[in-house]
């Protein structure tokens, strides 16, 4: 007598389904993407208060930035080890988070003008957040095209008939 | 189509392509797991192998070498249980013997262990069991069995030939002539 799995191929598939669940990788990208943003905002905020603030209010500043960096760090958590993202995610996770990362920059832009403080800092956020999702994004695409480029090649090799 | 192919498509996200790559591999990961686990255990440690390929495939750089890469994880994952297994077993030993071996002396298994491979399979250690099933169930290379076992191919290759003598011992006390 041979044994057999006691589960199909289906019913393993099923089992694997929440891992592979997009909303799980959605939840993951947004995660990190609104942590990092949440933080740059706070902390600049927090570091472009013309006067000195009140203790409670200093508590609370450290205290949210805290949560959005916890925020960040469940996202990444999440990417590096439990939601798996393939190369077709990973290019789209990349020009997200690039367009975050420019909306981050120009939200601060604005405030920083709005209360008539220095640019300095601002730039010095987008300058850190900006190219690093290009690089993201140009790291992405060239994973994606090397991808696409040795299935071609192996497609163009498999012989023609029933699947081994 | 080749597996190679299998998982470059996966890793571009094809999910037809890794549901192909499960249904091909399952038994093969699944007899590996069963030749150095109860039954129980075998389904449940070879979920948690595919979950484990799952999120690592987007990582994996030699898409041609799937089989070593896959085995590698099979054999993380049977290792962690056997040494989670040995712990409990190590704290209970005052209470009760502990079984020598654990396919062998589950009686269950013993009722499910039918083939004469599998029932010999049983009696070795686990170090040429697990060998023995990786060069000649799973036909990987002893490079590849080198790799996935973490051990130099020299040492494959003796514990390849303790096997075989451990065997033909088993097969001679049975009653096989060669």
């Amino acid at each position: 007598m041979t044994e057999e799995p006691r589960l199909s191929a289906r019913e393993m598939i099923e089992r694997l389904e929440p891992a592979l669940s997009r909303a799980r990788r959605v939840r993951a990208v947004t995660s990190l993407l609104s942590g990092l943003s949440g933080t740059a905002f706070l902390t600049a905020l927090w570091g472009g208060e013309p006067g000195p603030l009140p203790g409670r209010t200093q508590v609370m500043f450290a205290l949210l930035t805290v949560v959005c960096l916890a925020w960040a760090g469940y996202g990444g958590w999440l990417l590096m080890w439990r939601v798996p993202l393939f190369a077709t995610d990973r290019v789209v996770a990349a020009w997200i988070a690039l367009a975050a990362s420019l909306a981050t920059t120009a939200a601060l832009a604005a405030l920083a003008v709005q209360r008539g403080t220095g640019l300095g800092p601002v730039l010095a956020v987008g300058g850190l957040f900006v190219p690093a999702a290009l690089v993201l994004a140009v790291l992405a695409h060239a994973r994606r095209r090397a991808l696409l480029r040795r299935a071609r090649e192996l497609d163009g090799r498999a012989p023609r008939g029933p699947a081994t | 189509m080749t597996d190679e192919l299998l998982v470059v498509r996966a890793q571009l996200g094809e999910r037809a392509a890794l549901a192909e790559l499960v249904a091909r591999w399952r038994v093969p990961v699944w007899t590996y797991v069963r030749r150095m686990l109860d039954a129980e255990r075998a389904d449940d440690v070879t979920q948690e192998i595919w979950l484990a390929v799952i999120r690592g495939l987007p990582r994996l750089r030699e898409p041609a070498r799937f089989a070593p890469w896959l085995f590698t994880i099979a054999r993380r994952s049977v290792t962690d249980r056997l040494r989670g297994q040995y712990a409990r077993e190590h704290e209970q030993a005052h209470e009760a013997p502990a079984a020598d071996d654990l396919t062998v002396d589950d009686p269950v298994d013993a009722a499910v262990d039918r083939a004469e491979l599998v029932s010999l399979l049983s009696g070795l250690p686990m170090p040429e069991r697990e060998i023995l099933v990786l060069f000649y169930l799973q036909d990987l290379s002893v490079e590849d069995c080198a790799q996935i076992c973490e051990i130099p191919a020299g040492t494959v290759k003796s514990r390849l030939n303790r096997a075989r003598r451990l065997l033909r011992a088993h097969l001679e006390e049975k009653g096989y002539r060669p």
